[in-house]
């Protein structure tokens, strides 16, 4: 480029430089010419967008003004509807319901004043409360609406429609609401949704939510949040003035939220809701081939529904200061000590190390003195000269002392966690609690002092410092009907996609895989079989005609609450059919007294509505399986 | 890079510069009040837009260190490196509202026929340069060449469709040669073909969505819920400004999102509703003295060659600057045409950036022998 700007000669436009008089002559003639025209041509331009502009902003300004103040267009979402929850069969567990909510949009609003105390006098809210719900959504845009009232009843809308007029700024709207038609029913399985908290809006995870919004709060519902949530739709509706819509101008439809079917079985789930009805305590029921969890109930229990259509500070205040602590789920969050149903571990152990065999009996006359103290038997007459199946069948704790001492704390602890005693069993519900399984080393760390062996004679018949929670126990009940196989416990079966496809299907999963000899389980599910179906067997009283459940009772002692003591805890593990087990149960009632009369019951009329009373079920369940 | 004669610097419009700055300074605030209201808020916009100008600078350094002389010689391979590109936007560009406009390199989309105005300008002067020079009044067949380099792209924009871009290549086209000047004879031609092309575009060229405007310009009641509802809503926008305007982010029509690409073609109507009839007259007359600067700048080229690109380049950002303002206050139908400097969107920016590089160089160079 730098040569041909030496050289201009080398370029056409370079040829012929200008400036001859003549040309300049003509230029000056001929070009202002044109540029005169292009000047009136702007001078047009101005003048005609002058007197339009004038003619719509200072003649016409005030009737637009008065309009642009009258329409508007606001986006508004359109909430997507939760996922459905089935049971396996597809019988609706928790579903949408449409509800009215009451809304505030801010920029609506023509005197702060008589709105908000229009609408608290009107629909007895208040007034704190409604500011404390618009300052929450303050960095929003003032066209967004401030969810005011959840849910509210017929005569509310009633009211809040009649006196729209005086309360610009009030809007009612039709969402989905989520519904649980069982009410208190599986309401620690399915948990709960609620409205997200200010605190939870703070943080980067909860980005994609705004204030009003519901979220998964406790159990599946929180579990599963991001399955069960749709994609919010949006509409450009056109309001008046008032904020009302006028109509819709185009919609974004939301996507609802995935559906989810449960391994749960209805059934049996309201099986067990009697049973436990008016009781507190807690009961599983999972199917030991899979892991899938077929009932759950956990008592006292709460209607989710409460939570779900905004729940009123009494509720709430009634329900988390409730002694009784409906919010706890008994199966996966109560601590127990296992009492006597832990003395299934100790056989086990005992047998697989050959510390006992078939043969062993030691002699039980009624205690068993160690150290300084005398260990008692339940039984104070003494169960005489006990062997391991007497031992399991009729519940002896001396035999057990024995056993206990032979085994030491850490076998019995190593054992224990490797079947899953003591540690998360992975169910798929939030905020699982451990429980304990003592050791050695565990006392150590903790306290600073060794083990004593008296402890350990206390931890072989599941009392002292054994805390476990009642899903641990069934899966020792898994385990020991699969022969040393246990899967996770699970609760949902499959997603399914809006588009009806399946988004994830939950295969069973192992948790415990201990090779062990087949004599072991042979002696302890004879044993488990003699406790029901044996006449000295401590749950005799709850055999079933025509199938065998094999069963262990506990009755664990419970820490005296302030010096009161509340009685015992009264459990039963099971399985059933003892020949070819498809369920494995287990059932805590918390202060109930006696496992044999309080929590085999429980297991008995699990059974009975499985494999007698209704075949049908029997046929899903087996049905079940198979897929 | 070439370096710059230090005489030549001290000859760089200052005047074009800061009358340019100011629209684009006011174009950029107006931006960050009209993008307030999207759900992503106004950052994304506005550093795109920057940084779309800062490429602007960048070109405006390096086309002021060539002559416009030379840029003009090589006019035919921009030209056709800028057809290229439109013809890759139509076969393979990506569709963006049902129509084809944006090529996207790295993820950098750009619309190649916002180019080819300035390209399409330098290349007329170069073509009819020697006609302008010998005061050849032009006759058809001296109008029928030039005609043909402004056809084939104008049609393959047209198909994209993007006719707002057309229809500028077109009338600037017939700005050049009016400005050249014509026989009679030619006039005449041009001015029946004037009467019979557009019913016959009508008929056969125009798709439906573009003949609806033309209907709900003329009746704009006839279609309250699309086009005619838009445009309502922006004559709403404007004239609400009253005399001082709602004030800077109080715009309620644009927020509240009632006028469609409100940051693009319709931005003129955040402003008049803000700024109201007070600030538009001194917008517009920002915009009238910058485009009488670049009549100026043609005046006094050294040469026609400088005195045509100059002449062409002010009509590009008049007739862009008159439609949309036109089209914004219910004048003229709606087509897609952005406001130089104003409207988003970094392909325009740049263009007008392009074309004032052009300016600057031909106003620098005007005392050269």
């Amino acid at each position: 480029m730098k040569k041909k700007d030496n050289n201009p000669r080398s370029d056409m436009f370079y040829a012929e430089p200008r400036g001859s008089e003549y040309e300049k002559v003509m230029k000056e003639k001929t070009i202002p010419d044109k540029y005169k025209w292009c000047k009136w041509v702007l001078i047009a331009t101005m003048i005609v967008l002058s007197i339009r502009l004038w003619h719509l902003q200072i003649m016409q300004g005030n009737e637009m003004r008065q309009q642009s103040e009258m329409n508007r267009i606001r986006i508004k979402k359109v909430l997507a509807p939760r996922g459905i929850m089935f049971d396996k069969i597809g019988k609706v567990l928790a579903d949408t319901r449409p509800s009215f909510n009451l809304y505030i949009t801010p920029e609506d609003i023509k005197d702060f004043n008589e709105t908000v105390d229009g609408l608290s006098n009107l629909m007895g809210i208040n007034r704190e409360d409604v500011i404390d719900r618009l300052k929450a959504a303050s960095g929003f845009p003032s066209s967004f609406p401030v969810k005011i009232k959840d849910d509210i009843s017929m005569d509310e809308l009633a009211k809040a429609e009649v006196n729209r007029v005086y309360l610009p700024g009030v809007s009612i709207q039709i969402e989905p609401k989520r519904n649980y038609p069982y009410g208190k029913m599986m309401a620690h399985t399915l948990g709960y949704v609620s409205e997200i908290s200010n605190e939870e809006l703070k943080h980067k995870e909860y980005k994609t939510y705004s204030p009003g919004d519901y979220i998964g709060k406790y159990g599946l519902e929180k579990m599963y949040e991001t399955y069960l949530r749709g994609i919010d739709g949006e509409k450009r509706v056109e309001v008046d003035a008032m904020g009302r819509e006028v109509r819709t101008l185009d919609m974004k439809d939301p996507i609802p939220g995935n559906n989810m079917y449960l391994n749960i079985n209805l059934d049996v789930q309201m099986v067990v809701e009697k049973a436990l009805e008016g009781k507190r305590g807690g009961c599983i029921v999972v199917e030991p081939k899979t892991g899938a969890v077929v009932a759950l109930v956990s008592r006292p229990a709460f209607d989710p529904n409460k939570f779900a259509s905004g729940i009123t500070k009494e509720d709430w205040k009634a329900i988390a200061t409730d002694k009784a602590h409906p919010l706890q789920n008994r199966v996966i969050q109560g601590r127990y000590p296992p009492g006597s149903t832990f003395k299934i571990l100790t056989s086990l152990k005992a047998l697989e190390d050959g510390l006992i065999n078939n043969n062993t009996s030691f002699s039980c006359g009624g205690g068993f003195p160690f150290g300084n103290r005398v260990f008692k038997c339940w039984k104070k007459g003494g169960h005489g000269s006990v062997s391991v199946h007497r031992g399991i069948v009729e519940s002896c704790d001396v035999f057990f002392y024995n056993v206990g001492l032979k085994l030491g704390v850490d076998k019995i602890h190593s054992f224990g966690t490797a079947v899953g005693l003591g540690k998360h069993t992975g169910i798929d519900l939030p905020n699982e609690v451990r429980g304990l399984l003592p050791s050695s080393e565990w006392k150590k760390k903790t306290y600073g002092v060794p083990w004593y062996e008296g402890e350990t004679v206390s931890v072989a018949i599941g009392q002292g410092a054994v805390w476990l929670t009642p899903i641990q126990l069934v899966q020792l009940s898994s385990f020991v009907a699969n022969e040393g196989v246990a899967f996770k416990p699970h609760i949902v079966n499959k997603i399914i996609g809006s588009d009806g496809k399946a988004l994830k299907t939950f295969e069973p999963v192992v948790a415990a895989d201990i090779k062990m000899k087949k004599e072991v389980f042979k002696i302890v599910k004879e044993g488990m079989q003699g406790v029901v179906n044996e006449p000295r067997g401590t749950a005799y009283g709850s055999r079933i005609q025509n199938v065998h459940m094999s069963g262990k009772t506990g009755t664990a002692q419970s820490t005296p609450d302030k010096g009161r003591d509340l009685g015992d805890h009264a459990w039963f593990i099971a399985f059933a059919p003892s020949e070819d087990p498809a369920v494995a149960i287990s059932v805590l009632i918390e202060y109930g007294g006696h496992g044999s009369s309080e929590a085999a019951p429980v297991a008995k009329a699990i059974s009975e509505s499985l494999f007698t009373v209704k075949p049908e079920i029997k046929e899903a369940m087996v049905r079940g399986q198979s897929r | 890079m070439v370096k710059v004669d230090k005489r030549k610097l001290y000859h760089l419009d200052w005047y074009l510069i800061i009358n340019g700055f100011a629209l684009f300074a006011i174009g950029i605030m107006n931006l960050v009040s009209a993008t307030s209201s999207f759900y992503s808020g106004s950052f994304n916009f506005i550093i795109k837009q920057l940084i779309a100008f800062s490429v602007g600078i960048v070109l405006i350094g390096i086309i002021i260190n060539f002559d416009y002389r030379t840029i003009a010689n090589n006019a035919k391979l921009f030209y056709f490196i800028s057809l290229g590109a439109i013809v890759f936007v139509l076969v393979w560009g990506m569709a963006a509202g049902g129509a084809r406009r944006w090529i996207s390199i790295f993820g950098i989309s750009f619309q190649p026929s916002e180019f080819i105005k300035p390209v399409m300008v330098v290349l007329l002067a170069s073509i009819l340069y020697e006609k302008k020079r010998d005061k050849i009044l032009l006759g058809l067949k001296d109008v029928s060449i030039p005609f043909l380099w402004v056809v084939v792209p104008f049609v393959l924009i047209v198909l994209q469709p993007d006719l707002g871009t057309g229809v500028i290549i077109f009338l600037v086209f017939l700005a050049m040669i009016w400005f050249i000047g014509m026989k009679k004879s030619t006039y005449s031609v041009l001015l029946s073909l004037g009467i019979t092309l557009p019913l016959i575009a009508w008929q056969y060229v125009l798709r439906p969505y573009q003949k609806q405007r033309i209907y709900t310009f003329l009746n704009i009641d006839s279609d309250p819920l699309g086009v005619g509802y838009h445009t309502k809503q922006a004559i709403i926008a404007v004239g609400s400004g009253k005399f001082f305007g709602k004030g800077y982010l109080q715009g309620t029509q644009h927020k509240l999102q009632f006028i469609p690409e409100h940051h693009t073609d319709f931005i003129y109507t955040v402003f008049a509703e803000e700024w109201g009839f007070f600030g538009s007259i001194i917008f517009f007359l920002l915009f009238i003295t910058f485009i009488k600067r670049c009549m100026k700048i043609s005046q006094q080229a050294y040469d026609e060659l400088g005195s045509m690109i100059a002449f062409g380049l002010a009509s590009i950002i008049f007739l862009q600057f008159a439609i949309n303002i036109l089209m914004n206050i219910h004048l003229a139908p709606v087509v897609g045409i952005p406001l130089p400097f104003i409207s988003y969107g970094g392909s325009s920016l740049i263009s007008v950036l392009i074309s004032v590089g052009l300016l600057l160089n031909i106003n620098m160079r005007r005392y050269m022998f």
